[in-house]
């Protein structure tokens, strides 16, 4: 584990994606474009409605955003990369940028939301760091996803239905910590939530480092 | 023969467990009576419904009205009217030891044949308005020992009834099932590490048997919890987390399912059936427990243990957990047989056209 070359192949998949504006473009869109349907079908959003959409925009967009990141790139690329690359360093790299980027989405969708109808939000504090606990989560899941679906053809539905039910747990526990920070319920120890979604990402984490050097060599 | 007495022994503990966990009749109970509420200071005629009761043939007849271990109303009257139907006379007090308006009481019963049983809060007493009335009724203790039913039968609990009985197969399927899954982690982990074939064909044999548990699981609880939730299902976070886990596991099949070679479905299978696993513990051992559930253990519940497993359901619920798991065993390895064989015909035809 080297940070120099972390931060060497994190650079490497920001500049290939700034330079294939199109791919980084169309997510944009396809966010906004989700975001302004919604606002159009609701024309007011209450803030039920809007925690809800919130993270199905997110996982949608989230899993469309993270299938490129493995799946888009072509076998002769690998096995490029397989003499460049330490796997780990590559791992980590991969799941610092899919993370900042999903990150990234996340405050675009929040801004057009406010933008179109408000925002409903009362503890930022716990919603936001509950917010970057499970879209941490989010990331390494469909990274892992990507990782698994990346060898087959026809990957992409692969993806999704490998995907939607493991981010579930993560779902479920979010959905709960953005309905407490707008008020829509009342827990005390809902910060147990946030720990508890710590402690998957750990979990995950760890399974993917493990896993990853095996599952890379093909 | 050799080799074989798991298979038998699974099978004969299965029988037993249905057997016994079937024929074995429930202890005597109430399930109903009536009137549910009524004044202090009047007479009350409480009409009893007795399961598995001798009202008829019993002589020694004894019941209590009980508000707390030291007051208690013993009855003025019994009379029985066949086995399970009896109506109790009690004479209420005027005045009650505390001050409270709403008084629940608990009814006990108590005869030679059945032994002692009880019908939590069987009567609400309001407390009329003149608190310095005549306290005389008021007994300090159950008067006498109670009668003791030592036959061998399964606890009577209100609600459950008959349906404790699904403690043998509902929870039992989950043990198993558990134990199955360990097994399929095992064989995953011993796949990425040696990269023998016949490890694969052990860990899918045994997830997809323990799909199958899971999905048993699922099916015994919401037959039980129409019996005593009132619904198939409920928003109890126990249920809902075993669906994301069981949806976790329905993904791996798919992904077996996906056309791939070999050694490749192998290892993504293998990694996969480690992080399902992974993901699953914080589902059903964590946020639970986190969480106030319907369950027993849960949410104030008690867990396995008291009245809910005493001694006479441990005797069937432990063999079935080793029956159940015993039975997946065989299954498992009826499946590894079958996909080996599979596997042996596939690759000699193979050989013939190539």
């Amino acid at each position: 584990m080297n940070v120099q070359r972390i931060s060497h192949i994190f650079f490497k998949e920001l500049s290939i994606d700034f330079r294939q504006k199109y791919a980084i473009g169309g997510i944009f869109l396809f966010s906004a474009a989700l975001v302004y349907i919604i606002y159009k079908a609701y024309n007011v959003i209450q803030p039920r409605e809007w925690t809800i959409l919130i993270w199905l925009i997110m996982l949608f967009v989230g899993l469309s955003a993270i299938v490129k990141s493995f799946v888009q790139e072509s076998k002769n690329t690998f096995l490029y990369y397989y003499t460049l690359f330490n796997p780990l360093e590559l791992i980590v790299a991969k799941l610092m940028y899919n993370f900042l980027f999903l990150w990234l989405l996340f405050i675009i969708i929040i801004g057009l939301l406010y933008f179109f109808s408000g925002y409903p939000v009362k503890d930022n504090i716990l919603f936001y760091t509950g917010s970057a606990w499970g879209i941490m989560g989010m990331s390494i899941i469909f990274t892992f996803v990507s990782v698994i679906s990346s060898s087959d053809s026809g990957s992409s539905t692969l993806m999704s239905i490998l995907a939607l039910p493991l981010v579930l747990p993560i779902l479920l526990l979010l959905l709960k910590i953005s309905a407490v920070s707008v008020r829509l319920i009342s827990d005390t120890s809902v910060w147990d939530d946030v720990w508890m979604l710590a402690g998957i990402d750990s979990i995950m984490l760890g399974a993917i480092m493990m896993l990853f050097p095996g599952l890379w060599r093909n | 023969m050799k080799g074989k007495w798991w298979k038998f022994s699974g099978a004969v503990i299965m029988i037993y467990v249905i057997l016994m966990g079937m024929l074995t009749p429930l202890k005597p109970g109430i399930t109903a009576t009536s009137p549910s509420s009524s004044k202090s200071g009047s007479e009350v005629e409480i009409t009893v419904k007795g399961y598995n009761t001798h009202f008829k043939s019993a002589g020694d007849h004894r019941a209590w009205l009980k508000l707390d271990s030291v007051h208690t109303i013993p009855v003025s009257m019994i009379e029985t009217l066949s086995e399970t139907d009896a109506k109790l006379f009690f004479d209420i007090p005027d005045a009650f030891p505390d001050g409270s308006r709403m008084n629940p009481l608990t009814l006990i019963m108590d005869n030679e044949m059945d032994g002692a049983f009880v019908q939590p809060n069987a009567l609400f007493v309001t407390v009329s308005d003149s608190l310095n009335g005549d306290a005389g009724p008021w007994k300090k203790e159950l008067a006498g020992q109670f009668h003791q039913n030592d036959a061998f039968m399964f606890p009577f609990r209100n609600i459950l009834n008959e349906t404790i009985r699904n403690t043998f197969f509902h929870v039992a399927i989950w043990f198993a099932m558990f134990l199955l899954l360990m097994a399929g982690l095992y064989h995953a982990v011993m796949y990425l590490k040696t990269q023998k074939i016949e490890h694969d064909f052990q860990s899918s044999a045994f997830n997809r048997i323990a799909i199958m548990y899971g999905i048993l699981g699922l099916m015994t609880g919401s037959v039980w919890a129409k019996f005593t939730w009132n619904a198939f299902w409920t928003p109890d976070v126990k249920l809902n987390m075993t669906a994301v886990a069981l949806l976790i596991y329905l993904a791996y099949l798919v992904l077996r399912g996906a056309g791939q070679d070999t050694d490749r479905r192998a290892k993504i299978s293998a990694s996969y059936s480690i992080f399902a696993f992974l993901a699953l513990i914080p589902l059903v051992f964590v946020i639970p427990r986190m969480t106030d559930s319907l369950h027993p253990g849960n949410g104030g519940n008690p867990a396995l243990g008291g009245e809910d497993l005493d001694h006479t359901l441990r005797l069937v619920f432990y063999p079935a957990i080793v029956g159940l798991t015993l039975l997946g065993l065989w299954m498992t390895n009826l499946l590894i047989r079958y996909e080996k064989l599979k596997d042996y015909f596939l690759s000699q035809n193979k050989n013939e056209q190539g």
